[in-house]
């Protein structure tokens, strides 16, 4: 089987998959209780009269679609979302198009900026710490990444803003900009990027301690190879056989866990989000199924399928392209 | 802030590449010119340093993009900002929490009592009010209002359309078999009637059928027009649905996001979603309010704060005002800054409380007993101490304590409710006086395990379903003062936890099973209307009005009687009111459990500042300075 075969075959599987999981995730949120009507008008059940109230339930439900049996629902559901309708925000009363960018967004650069400050550090951390495996700074560096393994965000998230921002007030406690600060210009980034820096530190911290002990494991597996005693043995360099020879072979697993933080760049943090009040896509979600805001609450959940069932296809490539032992046909 | 700014950017050092990324955030601005400048080189002049005259509040729910009207949104700091955009309702709500005609919006009104039982509200604004873009305001944009906001149009793009339910020639309008509203008259350019039908009077509040606000008809239907027949007002040219989808709803352009054109003592400057801040600047035009009163604040930042660290942002300075604190702790590092000199505050009650609300139509809480034997069951005065921390206190029936009949009959009170002090003997006597003698055999009930009492020939147990929300500190305290009790009466208690829209759906009779109770929180309006909450006709519990599900005959009739009481008969009013009252106290279809105590926490910058139950920080706003 060729590499086109094969990726045609996960490209079916990705179809197939996605159709099955659309149509168990549509009717188990339908299937909730709560009424979507009910909580898309929200008090206006105790400020309308009762009848003014039902006919205007009656319109909405027409209009949003919800009276109509179950499979009807999902079909019109499915050929709006593949045409790039993703339905209507019972929640903001609008398209789910125009209230999900900029939660997106904000979740986004939180993530891609934790991202690398999480692999900046802890790739060189690990291989130095396999390397110097049992010594005081290996043992210094374990301790310190199960702490920060261990302890849930939102304490760390606590004990920084108590440190960092009321004691020493370098960062701010809270938000996405300073107040009345303008959203353009140089300015406006680097005000930005000052209030990231405190949820992103406090993100990195359970990253660095979970990868750098990642990387470790995978290097020592790998110096105790063969072929690493033969590099050595052949007389180059301690950096080229670490760097080269080892850290290449590690990769593997590497690139599994990065492939799911990409992919994981996606997907808000309800905890980071709620302490340090970045409006992202974890507290949309969490608001969307509270509110039985289902266009939003599907259109995030069918986005994560993809991503997950793209991402596996992603990392089979990129396995071929770290390892090229490694063959999609196989 | 430099030097800090610079030190996050050296801890930060790797996130650097990726600032260009952060551009692509978006500001809603109303203000072309800046928009526009904002994405040229000069940004980089621009300062995030804070303006004097500005004053910054902190709110900790959640804001949209909407600026409309609560029927669009009820998000409740959205809620309080249209006060701030959209002034010259007619009508409104005075300091002391009263109605009045707002003699800076209203030159003279007329009302006529009609042969047929309607009544006419004739309604002359003044000369000279302008909108903020500075054309003139006529009784044209009042008329608009009303006509659109009742219009199927309106309806089409998801408005409720209910602005005029009570006129004449509501439900043909809105069905649309007529363009003209016939309860609706342009008399002339500056003034307005509306006829009220005779099925919705007599009223208590019946001065509020007379209020209008006015809608930029020049903003919403540029093209369109309002004219006048016999028929009654009708909107002529340009108006459709696919009209208003563009200059209502539209999120970039609508006038729900972008209210470019306002009434109020501000208008909108820009709000930013992503980052939860809203910013207003004094609108020049604005007149006053029903006082004459204008803002002298020039810039007012609403932004999203956390409830964790609200009182750290207020001590940081990088908020000036908390609006409604409550709850020990904040209200206790709140009370340490202002004893450190820090932060100055303000306190009153809240027009609400929290409670127990019982299903009166199921068993066994269809029981007046049964509900007072719980009430019997709880100390309500160790529960306010142990959930407010001594800031809050009890109410012993239906009112509020910013009411003005709460007011004037405190002594009353004190001498005719009861109280209910914990009393399990108390509890137990009830029971058995309502038939809860048996034991789980049919035999008299032998003193211990649960009571059982013998309906329709079956021995049915004394159990109370609660249904409760998840992670809400009222359901756990109860959790733990109410079972032990009510197991010594001879009660069991059922606790089941679910989201808020489930428990809703079991209070609407909407879900398979339905509850004996539930704990909830109750606000009163300003035209708090008990003759629908305690209405015996289904239509109003099956529209969530009587969420009690009580059908009680005196309750019924008392609260009927209410509301054909004329607004400016208050002797009449307080005597039915206190009726009403000591019978609620008695059929107790809720037990009322805290009501807060609130305190608003500011920079000592902020001068005269003075919000109560019933002067929202919106509206105190106009009074306050900053030093």
């Amino acid at each position: 089987m060729g590499k086109g075969r094969y990726l045609l075959k996960r490209l079916l599987y990705i179809v197939f998959v996605f159709f099955i999981i659309s149509i168990l995730m549509f009717f188990i949120y339908k299937s909730m209780p709560g009424d979507p009507v009910d909580a898309m008008l929200g008090s206006l059940k105790t400020t309308m009269r009762p009848d003014a109230y039902q006919d205007l339930y009656n319109r909405t439900a027409e209009r949003l679609g919800v009276n109509e049996p179950l499979p009807v629902q999902y079909i019109k559901w499915i050929a709006s979302m593949l045409t790039g309708n993703f339905g209507y925000s019972t929640q903001y009363q609008r398209q789910v198009i125009d209230v999900i960018g900029a939660p997106m967004l904000n979740t986004i650069l939180l993530n891609v900026f934790t991202m690398v400050v999480v692999f900046v550090i802890s790739i060189p951390l690990g291989i130095v710490t396999a390397v110097r495996k049992n010594g005081v700074f290996d043992k210094t560096v374990q301790v310190v990444t199960i702490i920060g393994y261990s302890l849930p965000s939102f304490i760390i998230a606590l004990l920084a803003i108590f440190a960092f921002a009321v004691k020493i007030p370098l960062f701010p406690i809270s938000g996405v900009r300073s107040a009345g600060a303008d959203a353009g210009g140089l300015q406006g980034m680097l005000d930005m990027v000052w209030h990231m820096t405190l949820p992103v530190l406090v993100m990195s911290v359970s990253g660095i301690g979970g990868i750098t002990r990642y990387v470790r494991a995978s290097m020592i597996d790998v110096l105790r190879m063969d072929y690493i005693k033969t590099a050595r043995a052949k007389g180059l360099r301690e950096k080229t056989v670490i760097y080269v020879h080892a850290f290449r072979n590690a990769l593997i697993p590497i690139v599994t866990i990065t492939t799911w933080w990409i992919i994981g760049l996606f997907g808000g943090s309800v905890v980071i989000e709620s302490v340090f009040l970045w409006n992202g896509l974890g507290k949309m979600l969490i608001d969307g199924l509270m509110n039985r805001d289902f266009s939003i609450v599907l259109t995030m959940q069918m986005f994560y399928v993809l991503l997950s069932l793209a991402g596996n296809v992603l990392m089979d490539i990129a396995y071929t392209i770290v390892d090229p032992r490694v063959r999609l046909e196989n | 802030m430099k030097l800090r700014k610079l030190l996050s950017l050296l801890l930060a050092g790797a996130m650097v590449f990726s600032l260009a990324s952060c551009q692509g955030q978006e500001t809603v601005t109303n203000n072309e010119s800046e928009a526009a400048s904002s994405d040229t080189a000069s940004s980089e002049a621009e300062s995030t340093e804070p303006t004097e005259n500005q004053l910054i509040i902190g709110t900790i729910t959640q804001m949209e993009s909407e600026f409309y009207d609560p029927s669009f949104s009820n998000a409740a700091t959205n809620y309080q900002m249209y006060d701030l955009l959209h002034g010259y309702t007619t009508v409104t709500a005075t300091k002391e929490g009263e109605y009045e005609y707002d003699p800076t919006v209203v030159a003279s009104h007329e009302e006529t009592e009609n042969e047929d039982g309607t009544k006419t509200y004739t309604v002359t604004i003044n000369d000279g009010l302008v909108w903020s873009d500075g054309t003139p305001i006529t009784a044209k944009d009042y008329v608009f209002a009303v006509l659109l906001e009742s219009s199927p149009e309106m309806a089409e793009i998801g408005y409720p359309s209910q602005a005029g339910y009570s006129l004449v020639g509501y439900d043909e309008y809105l069905e649309g078999s007529t363009e003209n509203f016939a309860g609706v008259h342009l008399v002339d350019d500056m003034t307005y009637s509306l006829t009220v039908k005779a099925s919705e009077l007599p009223y208590h509040y019946d001065i509020t059928y007379a209020s209008l606000w006015p809608r930029p008809m020049h903003v919403i239907a540029p093209d369109a027009d309002v004219e006048e027949s016999e028929a009654g007002a009708a909107i002529t040219g340009d108006f459709t649905s696919e009209l208003l989808e563009t200059t209502v709803n539209d999120p970039e352009t609508g006038y729900r996001a972008h209210p470019s054109v306002v009434s109020g003592p501000y208008t909108l400057e820009s709000f930013d979603v992503s980052a939860q801040q809203a910013v207003f600047k004094i609108n020049p035009e604005y007149a006053g309010d029903y006082r004459g009163v204008k803002p002298s604040i020039e810039t007012l930042i609403v932004k999203l704060v956390s409830s964790d660290t609200m009182m750290n942002e207020l001590e940081a300075g990088t908020v000036d005002l908390l609006v409604e604190t409550s709850g020990a702790d904040n209200i206790e590092a709140g009370l340490n800054l202002a004893d450190a000199g820090t932060v100055n505050y303000n306190t009153y009650y809240r027009n609400g409380y929290g409670k127990i609300a019982f299903d009166c139509s199921q068993f066994p809480t269809d029981s007046k007993n049964v509900r007072q034997a719980i009430a019997y069951c709880l100390d309500r005065n160790e529960f306010v101490r142990q959930y407010t921390g001594g800031y809050g206190t009890v109410v012993h029936s239906y009112y509020g304590l910013a009411q003005w009949e709460y007011e004037e009959s405190k002594d009353w009170i004190n001498e005719n409710l009861n109280t209910y002090e914990p009393n399990v003997d108390k509890a137990i006597e009830l029971l058995e006086a309502d038939g809860w003698t048996l034991g789980e055999d049919g035999q008299p009930y032998s003193g211990t395990g649960l009571r059982y009492k013998e309906v329709d020939g079956e021995l049915k147990p004394l159990v109370i379903e609660w249904a409760n929300t998840d992670g809400n500190p009222v359901s756990t305290l109860l959790a733990t003062m109410l079972p032990e009790s009510m197991e010594a009466a001879g009660m069991q208690l059922n606790a089941t936890t679910m989201d808020f829209p489930t428990l809703q759906n079991a209070m609407l009779h909407a879900s398979d099973k339905i509850y004996n109770m539930y704990n909830l929180a109750t606000g009163f309006a300003l035209a708090s209307s008990p003759w629908y909450y305690y209405s015996k006709d289904p239509v109003w519990m099956q529209g969530g009005y009587n969420s009690n599900w009580i059908a009680d005959d005196e309750l019924d009739a008392v609260t009927q009687e209410m509301k054909s009481i004329p607004f400016d008969d208050r002797e009449t009013w307080l005597t039915d009111w206190r009726e009403f009252i000591k019978l609620w106290n008695d059929r107790l279809p809720d037990i009322p459990l805290y009501s807060d105590e609130y305190y608003d926490f500011f920079a000592p910058k902020l001068q005269n500042w003075d919000a109560t139950p019933v002067w929202s920080w919106t509206r105190a706003v106009l009074d306050a300075s900053v030093e």
